[in-house]
Formats: structure tokens, C-alpha cells, sequence
């Protein structure tokens, strides 16, 4: 472990790229991305560090190589696009409808004309299959072997190629699927891929299970080719060490796995966000903080408590899918630089609907004359005129200002200045309501917590979105900009493995449990095996997924006894339930037995982290970085604030606002009255009332 | 005493006077953190209830009303509920006066004929004070509510729906309205006497997470004046009040006007007697609305009837659909619709009548009748936001796994009642406004119940004909493997749902209990407690959505799609249609023929708009 360590996050319009040299040293690089293959502009990116470590060519950075951590859009986009795999779904006779039924869940409710989700399988690819098993196992129906056989062909004849197997209660006896899975084989040699639901998701209920698993059938052909073509080009480069994909879960895993559990690198990069703020955090020494994200077209955020994401195993909508796989909760609403400011019936919204990077806002100059937040952020003086984005780009101010006077300030009676601050408030209210949303939902007071802000835009509105909230606290890490790929690089091994077993706490067959949590250790050790982490770095949890009857959401509830566990530790399972739903969810009815619902293991194998993170200036007198003064609107009339360079200041630099500090790829806008210091992490730290802290 | 509903619904004084002087910004910043503090307070309940009625099924409604009981802010579980949460609000106002209006205080009521829907909708209100600008001492400025719907409310038969009660009294405890926090101080007599007029053990819990959502939003209001001040938030209040009653008045002069009547019928009440009719005639002059519903049933002897309240919160649900969905949804929304529900008619009982049939039907028949009468002026609008549920279909028995009684209210999915739109076919389930249910599945119910589930597919054929087609309703088959009884009230056999602008109608409800054996019960409109045997099966062929438009102007391709995916059967497409396909089904060679298709939909279409009608 002497080489270099890189990290790759692949976004809609760069790769980006985080690389840690042997001496620890963190360097950023960004490339194009290339749409139609991913691959090339990772090995473009590839290139380009390795000539700026001084390498003679690629294949001599690749031998150097100890590790290529990998965050893909390829299945987010397969979604968006709803170009994947030509899917069919075999199914219980009975419940061929339950995906577009979708327990009766409809976005829109004041909507009748909103339109039912592109198909994945449509009705004629949906073959129902006499077959059944009861809640406990109990065979209630053989399996049809005939009308499997029959419905292959059917498939076939349809042009399907990758192919979904659901059936009720498979996570319980999985032998049915597992069959079909035979019979596919020997009636359909040439299909691209099989998924089984009980393998995709090991428990119920049905509709969440044909929801996740189909997705996997229909994204898991063009994951397994891309990270296949990815793996080999990187070895015919001379890499040989491992390639990891981050999954969903913010952990990371090989190629084979995550080919086969393609529904896992859903909303990879965010995740590799939230993952990068969450080790610059505790580089900082926080542990309790939302990591919001702003960039062009969205906001996203994510509760992060005790150092720890929110997981959230149950609601995950993705593209109008239900996505049954634990995912780190982050929300996400339509509140960027691009989103597009309107007057509408004498009201002002801003958003949803985005310019995008083309055209993009008036500002850039591309022919667009609908006003965004960037627009706002230019002519009230957050955002520089020349220098933009790394020194790539001029902003012509005076085309943002006419646009926002003629689509906002006319219709309101206000000049441009109120017009644009007018734009700000609403973008910040919407941002600050939606953290406030995600909040309530985990019942946590964002006044006792810090922000972490990153992306292009979240520095410049962190101050507003964190006032709004009273939060008095804000960081932005110098790495922000590429926290996707930081993320993906520090994230650790995560194997979540789940096995059904229903039955009331008092009617457990303790052997059977004990095999089951056997089972999943296993499992686990399989997985982990060839990725040679050193001894003591995996750690691993079992638990046991309880609820009271009735209950349709399951609680994991540690097993610290492991598969030894006796029948005397049951009662304290028991008694670990109650507490622990009492402590969440406000009740417990100690008096009531609980329910067994199965057994979930999840193992963490921990990989190295850097010691710190970006690269450092010297200075730490604010005025020897000063490099001029602009005039920014803060609501209240015009103020001179001081413009810094951000390359140039080093630790215990302390600013106090107003001040913009300029960093290559984004402005910490430091309001007045409030101060900012970089610290020991190569954090900014941005206190918005430094006198009560 | 006698509370006149309509008196309490009518429009309000707005709190401040002269011209508002807010800016738009601060009022939509204002807006948008109400709208906020809704959402927390439903996410509240979700979090802290204790039976998964409350904290499962998203059946909840907050709303911020002034401190006239004016509606500023919602966040809805089901549209047509929403507004049988601010009269109970108004009639604690006008009954108590403002005077017993104090900080710290909560109240709790559920009677329909004091402005709520029916008994087991449960409304928890408590006031937020603020400094008066002019004198300086704090007063009432908002109230917080959340309205969500209880597994019992005592009276005769577990579950509140009791659709055989002679009054009001037998369908279980009633609330006007009683003060259950006095000051910040937990009145305990008064929840303990709720307690025992109810059966669910865990009911002062689910009660207790609707109070603690009222004081987290009363906190959270709180904040929002003392940031603001309590002049900017009221005018906020008033300024998109305006906002959305103007956006109203726009909508409704864009549309023709004139008066357009309707006619529709409820198959029967759960007695047995038979076509209970809803008249409607709705006046459109310029940017007035009337909704007259003068004409309609008000036989005496029927039970089921739907409170002024309910009516109006059906009204308004359906309006809101064939509007901008994109109107904020407060009261100038609604006060200006002028609602006309003669006293004494099935839609606006006089106080006593029985209640737990009628919210739903004739209740969910008021959004079908206004639909009907607009078709004409609003085609591309129309679409019936209606279920024909009946009750559900209450199963009760003995399960063997625990030697306990277990009541399975059959929550589970199915497809019914889902009308096509002008341009989409019908999707999913159940029409829109019902979206953000989420109901149970086999594997979650055969794990509770001993039932088998053995399919709830769509029927082929049972989705209403039209160019753009209705959705086919479910065949829903469930075995029980106990001794069983059933419980139920069906409707939507005479009178499926509608189509529209010339679409023909779904196909109709159907339950047979003991399916398939050699003694089936089909029900006839009541299934009191009939009996099953272990392994015997229920199914319920539930109705179909009406279509929308011609089915003879359907594109050719759409039906030969349809009849792939089996929507629509081959026969179903030449039928319903006018489409003649060549070729099979089964060896996927299907192809439609161009000649006889046109040759028969030109004979069709000579023959009259009502050929090949159902």
C-alpha cells in the first residue's frame, strides 16, 4: 500500500477526480465527460494526472496504481433515458399488475393528467405463473414447469433479453425461482441476464420487491458491460489492483458484485458526496450535520448524525421506481444555479425547471434570456465578472441584470437589485423548507447542527439557506468541489445482507435462526474474501429485524451473541426491541410480543484515509490576500466587501465579513457580521454570529 | 341547540383591513414555511402514532387557519377530506369565543353536525398567540389543526362504520368539541373519558401524537411570528388568500358560460333503498361559480347521507382537479364557490341522521355528478375524482397462530373506479386525488390474516371504452383458511362509473362471497356478517374507470396494443371499438385491418352515437 489511491466520480458534465499520492498529497483534476462511453474520459482523466505526477505515460501511473474507486451515473442515466434492457418478468398468476398498481401510490394528486411511468415490462411481458408459497413456506401450489417453459418462449418471442423473476414469498422458499432460473437456462441459453427478486431484495412486500428487481433487470445488462469494458482497459493499461464501484449504500464493492446487484450504484454520486463531507467533517471534528449539496440544477441533501449518513431502507423513489435497497438518504429538489426565475399570476417562483449548462444562465453569454438564481448571484455581486469557474469564464452582468428587470422586476414593480434579491429568498426559503422537511422526518432540530456546503453553488447560498434554518455554524471544506470523488475514494467495504424468516418472537426455532445467521456471516466472509483488507479491519453487525403486528416497516436490533445466540438471550432481543422503538419512534408495548421478520447482517471493511485534505496556502493576514474590493447586496443596501484569494490563505486565517473568498471552482460568500477561518483540515468554518459561540 | 353547518362554512372577514402593503416575497417565504409546518406536524404523526391506521396509511390532514378559522395552509392526505377540518375549528370558535382561546390550550373534536366528515375523523386544534402591534399584549394569530382518521370511535360496531345505525348516536361517541389541554395542563378527566368511549387500548397514544403535532406546530408557528411579526404574517395570510381566490375567478372566467346540469344515482343505501338521485346545476356567469344541488334525493327513510361539511369538501376536490393543480390551496380558494345544498337532502342532512354510509356515498357521487355536468364546457377537465367502494370488506374470524380474534379490514391493492383523462389513459389504481394512499399487499396481510390471496389482475374488458380508456377494475380473489364471517355495504352495480364526452362507462362492482362453491352469495347491496367456511373464497370483481371520449376515434394501434397486453380482448375490440383484427393472439401476429375497421366504424358511426354502447 505504498502507491497512489485515486478516486474517480463521474457527473454529468465532468469526471472528476481525486488522487492521493504516496506522500499523502491530495490532488483534484476534472475532465469532459464523454456521454456515450464513461470509460474514455476516465482514462483521459487517468492520463492527465498521470502526466502531472510526471509520468512517462499511462501504463507506468497505472503499475503504480493501488487502488481505482469508481462512482457511475450509468444506471441513473439508463433511468433517466429509459433506455435499458428489453425486460420480461415472469410472475405468482395473480399478481401480474402489482407494478403499475403501485399500492396505489400516485405523484400528483391534484394532477388527473399526469402520465403513468414509462413501462419497464409491459402487460404482454409480464407472464403470470401458476406457482405459490404461503407466508411461512408452506408449498400452497407446485411450480408450473410447463407454463415457465411456455413463457420463456413467450419472452423470447417478444425480444426479451434480460429476464425478472418474482415470485410471493420467495424470500421465504426461494425453490421456485431458483428452478426457473434452471428452466430459463435450458429453454433460453443466449439471455443477457436473470434477475431473481428473492436474490435483489430478500424480503417483502411483493410490490417493492417486482419494483426493485425489475429495475435491476433492466439497468444490470449496461452496468455489467460498462464496468466490464471499464476493468479491462484499465488492465490492459497495466492496472492490477482492485476497481471498486460505490453502491448506494455509500459503500464500495467489485465489478462482480455490484454486476449482479446492479440496483445498488443507483444515485452513486450523491452518495460519494455525502460520503467526502462526511470524512472532511470528521477531519473537522463534526459529527452532527447536514451535507448540502447545490450545484447547477439541484439541491441535495442529507441528515448526518453521530458521523453517520441517515440510511434509509424503505420509501427510496428513484425515477418512479421503487428502489427496495438501503440507501443513504439523500433528498433532492429542483433549487440550483440554473434554475429559472418566473412571475407567474403576480407570484414569483423560482425552479423547478432549469437552464441547465446549455444554454445555461443569461450570464454565460449562450443566447438564454430567462433569469436563474446564477444570474441573481452575478448582479448582486456574489459571483465575480471575470474568473469564473477556475478563471474559464467571463459573466456578463449586464445582460443578467436587463433579463432579471424584464422577467421579474417589471411584472413586480421592483428594480433589478430588489428583483434579484427577490430571486435569492425564494431559492433559499425553498432550499432551507426542504431541509427542514428531511429534518422532521428524522425529528432533528437543525439549530443544534452544523452545514457542510459544497458543490458550485453551495458555498455562495450557505449563509442564507443556514440562516434561514438558524443554524449558526457552516463548513466548506476546500475539497468541495470534487466530494463526489473524495467520497468514493474513503468509502469503506459495505456488504448489506438480509435473509426473511417471519414468525412471533416466542415460536422462534432457535437452531433455524442460528443457521440463518450463519448463513449471512458466510456470505459476507465470500464477498470480503478476495478483497485482501487487512486483519481487523472488517467489522461486522448482525441484527435481527423486529416489529410489533401490524407494523408494515421492520427495525434492525443488534445481536451482539452472533450465531451462538441461546434461548435465554432471546428475551433480551426482546427487550432491546422495546427500547429501541421506544427511543425512535416515541412508544414501546412492552407488554406485546414482537415479531420476528429475519436476520440482516451488515459488514464494514474499513479502507485507509488521507490525513488532510486539499492543498494549503501560507497566508493568514486576510489583507496580504486581498485582491480588491466588489459592491454585494446582503438585503440591505450596497456593501464594499474585501475579495480574497482562497489559494493563497493558509491555516488560521480568520476573515471577517463581509468578505467573498475566491476559491478556483466556487465563492465562500462571508456576510457581514459574520467571520470565517480556515482551519487545521483545510476547512473554511463560517460562524454567522461569532459572538454567541 | 342547532349548529347550521352552512353558517359556519360561509366566507369570513379577512383580518386585516385596507390594502395589503406585504411584498409578494415575504408572503410566498411566509406560505412556504406554513406549507412546511404542515407537512411536520402529518410527518409528526406518522412518527409518534402507535396503530398503523395513523401511522401507515397517510389518511391526515394539517392545516393553518387565521384566527378566524380561515384556511391558510394545508398539507393533504386525501383532497376531498381536507376541508371537514376547519369547521369543526370554526364552530369551537363561535361556540366558546375567542375568550377561551388561550395559549397552551388544545382542543379535540369529531362530530359531523358540528363541522366534521364522520366520527372516527379525529380534529386536534391549539391556538398561536403573538404581540398585538398596536397594544402590545399577545393574542391569537393562527391555529394549528390536524384532522386523521381513528380505527374506533365506540357505538354499535367496532371500526366506526356502523352502516346500519338507525342516527347518528349508534355509529358511536360524538365530540363537538372539548378542550383536552387547558393552559399547557393535560386535562385528565376529559381524556379519560374519551378512553372509555373507545376500544382501541391505543387510542389516548394516537391522540396524544395528534396534540403533540398541534404544539410542535404552535412552537413552530411561533418562531415564524416573532421573525416576521405578527402584522406581516397576517397580511401574508390575506395577501395569497387573494392570490388564490383571484387564480380561481381567472380559471372560471376562461370557462363558457352558462348553467349545466347533471343527473347521477347511488344503486341503493345500505337498507336496500334503491337509486338514491344527486342533481346538479352549476352556473357559470363570467367569474362566478354557483354549484346548485337543489333537486336532489331527500327521501327521509334512506341512510345514508353526506353533512353539509362532507358535501363541500367533495365540491371542492373535484373543482380543484379541473383547475391549475398548481393554485395554492387555501380558503380563496374555495370561498368563492357558491355552494347550494338544500337542508334536509341526502347532501346536507338535518342533524341526526346516521352518517358513515352517506360520507361516502352519496359523498364521493358529488364529485362524479359536478364531472358529468361539466363535461360539456370542460371536457379535457372532466375526470370523476370517485371511488364506488361501499365500505371495505370487513372479515372477521378466529386465526389458529395465536387464538386470537382478528378483524382483517381488506386494505389491500386493488384497481377500481379510475376514469381515463382527455389524452391518457387511465393508470394504476384509483383515480389521482387518491395518491398518497399506500395500501397493504398479500405478503403483508397473509402474514396478519389467515387468508390466502390468490390475485387482484386486471379484468380484461372492464375498463370503459373511449378513445382514451378506462381503467380496468381488479378480480380479486381471497381464500380463507378459518371459519369466516363478512361484513359490507357494495355500491357501483347499477351505476358503474361514467364515461365521458361520448366514453362509455366501466364495467360494474361485483362481490360474490363463497365464490365457487356450490352455495355462492352474490351481494345485493349489505352483507350482514355471512358466513364462510375454511377454504372457501370471496371474489370482488371491482368496477372498471369510465372512458373518455369515442371509442370509435380510438387510433386503431392503441386497441391492438391494448388487446397485447390484454386490457382488451380480441371480441372487446371489435365490439367496443369498432376494431377488426386479423391473426392471433397467440402467435403474437396480430395486425389490425384497415378496411373492415374503417368499413365497420363508418357503419357504427351511421348507426348513431349510442351503437355499441353497454
Amino acid at each position: 500500500m505504498s502507491g497512489y489511491r485515486v478516486g474517480i466520480d463521474v457527473g454529468g458534465t465532468f469526471t472528476d477526480l481525486i488522487a492521493v499520492t504516496p506522500s499523502s498529497e491530495v490532488v483534484l483534476d476534472k475532465t469532459p465527460t464523454t456521454l456515450d462511453d464513461q470509460s474514455r474520459g476516465v482514462l483521459t482523466g487517468l492520463a492527465q494526472l498521470a502526466d502531472r505526477f510526471g509520468f512517462a505515460d499511462l501504463g507506468s501511473f497505472c503499475r503504480e496504481l493501488d487502488v481505482v474507486v469508481h462512482g457511475t451515473t450509468t444506471a441513473d442515466n439508463t433511468m433517466i433515458e429509459m433506455n435499458g434492457a428489453a425486460v420480461g418478468l415472469l410472475v405468482t398468476e395473480g399478481h401480474r399488475d402489482e407494478i403499475e398498481m403501485r399500492r396505489v401510490h400516485k405523484e400528483k394528486i391534484w394532477d388527473p393528467s399526469y402520465p403513468a411511468p414509462p413501462p419497464i415490462a409491459r402487460r404482454r411481458a409480464r407472464i403470470p405463473i401458476p406457482q405459490r408459497h404461503g407466508y411461512d413456506g408452506e408449498e400452497l401450489l407446485a411450480l408450473d414447469e410447463a407454463a415457465v417453459r411456455a413463457g420463456v418462449q413467450r419472452l423470447k418471442a417478444l425480444g426479451c433479453d434480460s429476464i425478472a423473476v418474482m415470485y410471493l414469498f420467495s424470500f421465504v422458499d426461494p425453490s421456485h425461482e431458483l428452478r426457473t432460473r434452471e428452466i430459463i437456462l435450458e429453454e433460453y441459453p443466449e439471455v443477457a441476464h436473470i434477475s431473481l427478486s428473492h436474490e435483489v431484495m430478500a424480503r417483502g412486500p411483493e410490490f417493492e420487491r417486482v419494483s426493485t428487481t425489475l429495475v435491476n433487470a433492466y439497468v444490470a445488462p449496461k452496468i455489467a458491460r460498462y464496468v466490464g469494458n471499464l476493468e479491462a482497459e484499465l488492465r490492459a493499461a497495466g492496472f492490477a489492483g482492485p476497481l471498486l464501484v460505490m453502491q448506494s449504500t455509500g459503500g464500495v464493492m467489485p465489478p462482480d458484485y455490484v454486476s449482479r446487484r446492479a440496483v445498488s450504484v443507483l444515485a452513486s454520486g450523491p452518495t460519494g458526496g455525502v460520503m467526502g463531507a462526511t470524512v472532511a467533517a470528521r477531519a473537522a471534528g463534526v459529527g452532527d450535520f447536514v451535507a448540502v449539496d447545490m450545484g447547477g440544477t439541484s439541491y441535495d441533501l442529507c441528515l448526518v448524525r453521530h458521523g453517520a449518513p441517515e440510511i434509509k431502507t424503505d420509501w427510496n423513489w428513484r425515477y418512479r421506481y421503487y428502489i427496495g435497497m438501503p440507501m443513504v438518504d439523500v433528498q433532492s429538489v429542483g433549487a440550483g444555479g440554473g434554475s429559472i426565475a418566473r412571475v407567474r399570476q403576480g407570484a414569483l417562483l423560482v425552479g423547478p425547471e432549469s437552464a441547465g449548462s446549455t444554454p445555461g444562465p443569461v450570464c454565460y453569454g449562450r443566447g438564454s434570456t430567462e433569469p436563474t438564481v446564477t444570474d441573481a448571484d452575478v448582479v448582486l455581486g456574489y459571483l465575480p465578472a471575470t474568473g469564473f469557474a477556475s478563471g474559464r469564464m467571463t459573466l456578463d452582468v449586464d445582460a443578467a441584470r436587463t433579463a432579471i428587470e424584464t422577467a421579474v422586476g417589471a411584472p413586480l414593480g421592483l428594480d433589478a437589485t430588489h428583483a434579484a434579491w427577490g430571486i435569492e429568498r425564494i431559492v433559499n426559503a425553498n432550499m432551507a423548507n426542504a431541509t427542514r422537511k428531511v429534518l422532521a422526518g428524522y425529528g432533528a432540530d437543525p439549530r443544534t447542527m452544523a452545514m457542510i456546503a459544497y458543490g458550485g453553488n453551495g458555498a455562495v447560498h450557505a449563509w442564507a439557506i443556514a440562516r434561514e434554518l438558524g443554524m449558526g455554524r457552516v463548513l466548506v471544506p476546500k475539497t468541495a468541489p470534487a466530494f463526489s470523488a473524495l467520497g468514493v475514494l474513503v468509502a469503506d467495504y459495505v456488504v448489506d445482507l438480509v435473509r426473511s424468516y417471519v414468525v412471533p418472537l416466542s415460536q422462534v426455532d432457535l437452531p433455524h435462526l442460528r443457521s440463518l445467521l450463519a448463513d449471512v456471516a458466510d456470505e459476507a466472509g465470500k464477498e470480503l474474501a478476495h478483497t485482501e483488507l487487512p486483519d481487523g479491519s472488517v467489522h461486522t453487525e448482525l441484527y435481527v429485524l423486529m416489529a410489533y403486528q401490524g407494523q408494515n416497516f421492520d427495525m434492525s436490533v443488534p445481536v451482539p451473541e452472533g450465531p451462538g445466540i441461546a434461548d435465554v438471550d432471546l428475551l433480551d432481543l426482546a427487550d432491546r426491541f422495546h427500547d429501541r422503538h421506544e427511543a425512535e419512534r416515541g412508544f414501546a408495548f412492552r407488554h406485546q410480543q414482537p415479531l420476528v421478520r429475519g436476520v440482516r447482517l451488515v459488514a464494514h471493511g474499513t479502507t485507509p484515509k488521507p490525513d488532510h485534505l486539499g492543498e494549503a496556502g501560507t497566508v493568514t493576514d486576510p489583507a496580504a490576500a486581498t485582491k480588491g474590493t466588489r459592491a454585494v447586496w446582503f438585503g440591505d443596501g450596497w456593501v464594499d466587501a474585501p475579495v480574497l484569494d482562497g489559494k493563497a490563505l493558509g491555516p488560521g486565517a480568520s476573515i471577517d465579513g463581509p468578505a467573498l473568498i475566491e476559491e478556483p471552482f466556487t465563492v465562500v460568500v462571508v456576510p457581514p457580521g459574520a467571520r470565517c477561518t480556515l482551519g487545521p483540515s483545510l476547512a473554511y468554518e463560517l460562524l454567522l454570529d461569532p459572538a454567541s459561540t | 341547540m342547532h349548529v347550521d353547518i352552512t353558517e359556519l362554512a360561509r366566507s369570513r372577514p379577512r383580518i386585516t383591513t385596507g390594502a395589503t402593503t406585504i411584498d409578494p416575497v415575504t408572503a410566498e417565504v411566509i406560505r412556504d414555511t406554513m406549507e412546511t409546518v404542515c407537512f411536520e406536524m402529518a410527518v409528526y404523526v406518522s412518527r409518534t402514532a402507535t396503530t398503523p391506521i395513523l401511522n401507515q396509511s397517510n389518511e391526515r390532514n394539517a392545516t393553518i387557519l387565521d384566527a378566524r378559522g380561515r384556511l391558510a395552509a394545508l398539507s393533504v392526505g386525501i383532497p376531498q377530506f381536507m376541508l371537514t377540518s376547519t369547521l369543526p375549528v370554526r364552530f369551537a370558535l363561535d361556540f366558546l369565543g375567542v375568550e377561551e382561546f388561550r395559549e397552551g390550550d388544545v382542543f379535540v373534536a369529531n362530530d359531523p353536525y358540528h363541522g366534521g366528515g364522520h366520527l372516527p375523523d379525529y380534529n386536534v386544534f391549539a391556538p398561536v398567540f403573538g404581540p398585538d402591534l398596536a397594544t402590545g399584549e399577545r393574542r391569537m394569530v393562527l391555529i394549528a389543526s390536524i384532522q386523521c382518521h381513528h380505527g374506533d370511535t365506540g357505538g354499535a360496531v367496532p371500526g366506526g362504520y356502523n352502516v346500519t345505525a338507525n342516527d347518528i348516536w349508534g355509529e358511536g361517541s360524538r365530540w363537538p368539541v372539548l378542550k383536552v389541554i387547558d393552559q399547557g395542563r393535560e386535562r385528565r378527566d376529559v381524556l379519560y373519558a374519551m378512553s372509555v368511549n373507545n376500544r382501541i387500548p391505543d387510542y389516548i397514544g394516537d391522540l396524544r401524537a395528534q396534540i403533540g403535532a398541534a404544539q410542535l406546530a404552535v412552537e413552530r408557528l411561533g418562531e415564524l411570528i416573532e421573525r416576521w411579526g405578527v402584522p406581516q404574517v397576517e397580511e401574508s395570510v390575506d395577501y395569497m388568500i387573494d392570490y388564490a381566490a383571484r387564480r380561481f375567478r381567472e380559471e372560471v372566467a376562461a370557462w363558457p358560460d352558462g348553467t349545466y346540469e347533471a343527473d347521477t344515482y347511488v344503486d341503493h343505501d345500505p337498507l336496500g333503498h334503491p337509486d338514491i338521485h344527486l342533481h346538479v346545476k352549476i352556473d357559470v356567469a363570467g367569474e362566478r361559480l354557483t354549484i346548485d344541488f337543489t333537486g336532489t334525493d331527500d327521501r327521509q327513510e334512506i341512510q345514508a347521507w353526506s353533512t353539509f361539511g362532507n358535501t363541500r369538501g367533495y365540491t371542492v376536490g373535484q373543482i380543484a382537479a379541473m383547475m391549475d393543480p398548481e393554485i395554492p390551496k387555501n380558503e380563496g380558494f374555495f370561498e368563492e364557490i357558491e355552494l347550494v345544498v338544500p337542508p334536509g337532502c341526502v347532501l346536507n342532512p338535518s342533524p341526526g341522521k346516521p352518517v358513515s354510509a352517506g360520507t361516502h356515498h352519496p359523498g364521493a357521487e358529488v364529485g362524479e355528478v359536478i364531472a358529468l355536468a361539466l363535461q360539456h364546457v370542460l371536457p379535457e377537465k372532466a375526470v370523476p375524482q370517485v371511488y364506488k367502494t361501499g365500505i371495505p370488506t370487513v372479515i372477521v374470524g378466529v386465526d389458529p397462530r395465536t387464538g386470537a380474534s382478528f378483524t382483517d379490514h381488506s386494505a389491500e391493492v386493488y384497481a377500481g373506479w379510475c376514469n381515463a383523462a382527455y389524452g391518457m389513459d387511465a393508470w394504476g389504481c384509483q383515480a389521482a386525488a387518491f395518491g398518497n394512499l399506500w395500501k397493504a399487499t398479500a405478503e403483508i396481510n397473509e402474514s396478519l390474516y389467515p387468508h390466502v390471496q390468490w390475485g387482484r389482475d386486471y379484468r380484461t374488458d372492464s375498463g370503459g371504452p373511449g378513445q382514451w380508456r378506462g381503467l380496468c377494475g381488479s378480480h380479486y380473489v381471497k381464500e380463507v383458511r378459518v371459519d369466516a364471517k363478512v361484513y359490507t355495504y357494495v355500491v357501483g352495480m347499477k351505476y358503474p362509473m361514467p364515461g365521458i364526452a361520448g366514453g362509455h362507462a366501466g364495467e360494474p362492482n361485483l362481490l360474490t362471497i363463497r365464490y365457487g362453491s356450490d352455495d355462492p352469495h352474490v351481494v345485493r347491496h349489505t352483507a350482514d356478517w355471512v358466513p364462510m367456511s375454511a377454504g372457501q373464497r370471496l371474489c370482488y370483481d371491482y368496477g372498471g374507470g369510465g372512458g373518455w371520449g369515442d371509442p370509435l376515434d380510438r387510433d386503431p394501434q392503441a386497441v391492438l396494443d391494448d388487446v397485447l397486453d390484454e386490457y382488451v380482448s380480441v371480441e372487446g375490440a371489435e365490439r367496443d371499438y369498432g376494431v377488426v383484427l386479423t391473426g392471433s393472439l397467440a402467435d403474437l401476429t396480430l395486425a389490425v385491418d384497415e378496411a373492415a375497421t374503417a368499413t365497420l366504424r363508418a357503419s357504427r358511426r351511421t348507426a348513431g352515437p349510442s351503437a355499441g354502447e353497454r
